[in-house]
């Protein structure tokens, strides 16, 4: 199993376990036979900070297709729409976060997981490549967190 | 003395919500027994067209004035600066200030460079967001600092006036108060509470917009035009399109605003502090990006009106801004030398 790896923005070090695959939009996949847990990972939440509300558009058993809309999110400091990491069938969502999303802040990669999904995990990234991704953007997200968003090619 | 007096207006909010009703109900009738304000109510202020009484009535107040509105200062602001009701930009004390996040070397953001309104009279506007609190007293205790506020910043004009030598202008504003104020057009309550239609249409924080013209480019309603002076201008506010914000995020530098959009950095959240505003992730985790998504609601909007989409061909700029620097060439040379002559 590849180390676990950290990325730094700015100050803040995003830990990145080295047993789960990344999906490009920050979640983190724990894949077992066909299905894959997914969460946010620690950089996500860095960017995001405290969880006030998340929602959800989709419903168990819908079948999503790859970046279609599934939900929302508002933050302390951010509001996202939501997208599929991957094509699949949502087998479950995780009830807890919908009585208090702050789980997500709490333990992220664990008891903070988002929803099961069945699905084909082949085009997920392992942390190395999530790590080299975050690396090519850092400097295009800080921008985009100082709020230039419209002025990105 | 007319113009002694704080103006204080309520803004109703649209519908017929009951908790928002009473927040409005608690705070007008605390502030009736405050001495020295006038206080009055009118139908939701962006809702509001140029022949409504409510309108007529805001147009005609002089002097300082507190709006009490459902929707984030800025855009109770430049909206009444678009309706010809202009001031000096009041900071109010109960709207959350921006907070510091020591950890983000961020360092501090740039001040606008905005081309700001024009022909501002000598007073100023103190916007309050009614969504910031729910207990009558915060707005009541913030209106009476207000009013002492301007009390005080008034007193001290005068003294400044009395003391050093005044110029005739000032001599002349002066003078002019100590006239017997003009008497009051009489509006009726039931007409200035008339509820309006719905409307829907971009307003334009000033302080932000650089005319860059870009938004006049991508519309292609006819919304935006010029004034006499050049500047951009909201010319047709009704051809706007209900819902769609796409001219909002073509924008560079987040000056279009639509009170009434769900997302807060569209609505007029204060901008330019990353914590202040909440920043849109919806990129990052995976959405369009802000142009691709104000061409698919461009294009939705052209194909209601029976004409054609034109996805991302018309009217999107093309960016420079990551351009890296090019090695000068002679007539680089030739402009910076003229700037170093500075005529």
């Amino acid at each position: 199993m590849a180390d676990d790896r950290t990325f730094l923005m700015g100050k803040f070090p995003a830990v990145l376990p080295g047993g789960l695959r990344y999906a490009r939009n920050h979640m983190w996949c724990r894949l077992e036979g066909g299905r894959g847990r997914f969460g946010f990972t620690s950089y996500a939440i860095r960017l995001m900070q405290d969880v006030y509300f998340l929602d959800w558009q989709v419903n168990t058993g819908d079948r999503i297709d790859l970046l279609q809309q599934i939900g929302h999110i508002e933050t302390s400091k951010a509001v996202s729409d939501l997208f599929a990491p991957l094509a699949g069938t949502i087998v479950a969502f995780n009830a807890e976060l919908l009585k208090d999303p702050s789980g997500i802040n709490v333990d992220g990669y664990g008891t903070g997981w988002l929803f099961d999904l069945e699905c084909a995990g082949e085009t997920l990234w392992s942390v190395e490549e999530y790590e080299q991704f975050l690396a090519d953007n850092w400097e295009k997200t800080q921008r985009l967190i100082k709020g230039k968003i419209n002025t990105e090619e | 003395m007319s113009r002694q007096r704080l103006t204080v207006v309520l803004s109703q909010s649209q519908g017929k919500n009951p908790t928002r009703r009473a927040l409005e109900e608690s705070i007008v009738a605390a502030l009736i027994m405050e001495p020295g304000l006038d206080v009055s109510i009118v139908p939701y202020l962006y809702d509001l067209d140029k022949e409504h009484t409510g309108r007529l009535f805001l147009e005609s107040i002089q002097g300082d004035m507190v709006v009490l509105a459902w929707m984030f200062p800025r855009a109770a602001f430049w909206l009444l600066d678009r309706d010809g009701i202009k001031g000096h930009y009041g900071e109010n004390k109960i709207t959350a200030p921006p907070e510091v996040d020591e950890d983000e070397d961020g360092g501090e953001p740039e001040p606008p460079k905005g081309i700001g309104a024009v022909d501002v009279p000598d007073r100023h506007i103190y916007c309050l967001d009614l969504r910031d609190h729910n207990n009558y007293e915060t707005y009541v205790e913030e209106v009476r600092r207000i009013a002492a506020e301007c009390r005080e910043r008034r007193e001290t004009q005068l003294k400044s006036w009395v003391q050093g030598n005044p110029t005739v202008v000032q001599l002349g504003r002066y003078l002019r108060e100590e006239e017997p104020a003009k008497p009051q057009p009489a509006f009726p309550s039931e007409q200035l509470l008339k509820q309006p239609d719905r409307r829907w249409y971009p307003v334009i924080d000033y302080s932000r917009c650089t005319n860059c013209m870009e938004c006049l480019d991508f519309c292609l309603f006819g919304v935006y035009g010029v004034d006499k002076l050049d500047r951009l201008l909201v010319e047709n506010q009704d051809n706007c399109k209900r819902g769609c914000p796409a001219c909002s995020r073509v924008c560079p530098e987040h000056a279009i605003m639509f009170p009434d959009y769900k997302t807060p950095a569209i609505a007029g959240a204060p901008v330019g502090n990353i914590s202040g505003l909440k920043i849109d992730l919806s990129k990052l985790f995976g959405g369009g990006d802000a142009l691709a998504i104000a061409a698919q609601e461009r294009d939705r909007e052209l194909v209601a009106d029976g004409r054609g989409a034109v996805g991302m061909l018309v009217g999107i700029p093309k960016r420079q801004v990551d351009k890296p620097p090019e090695p000068k060439d002679d007539l680089d040379k030739l402009m910076d030398a003229l700037d170093d002559l500075e005529i």
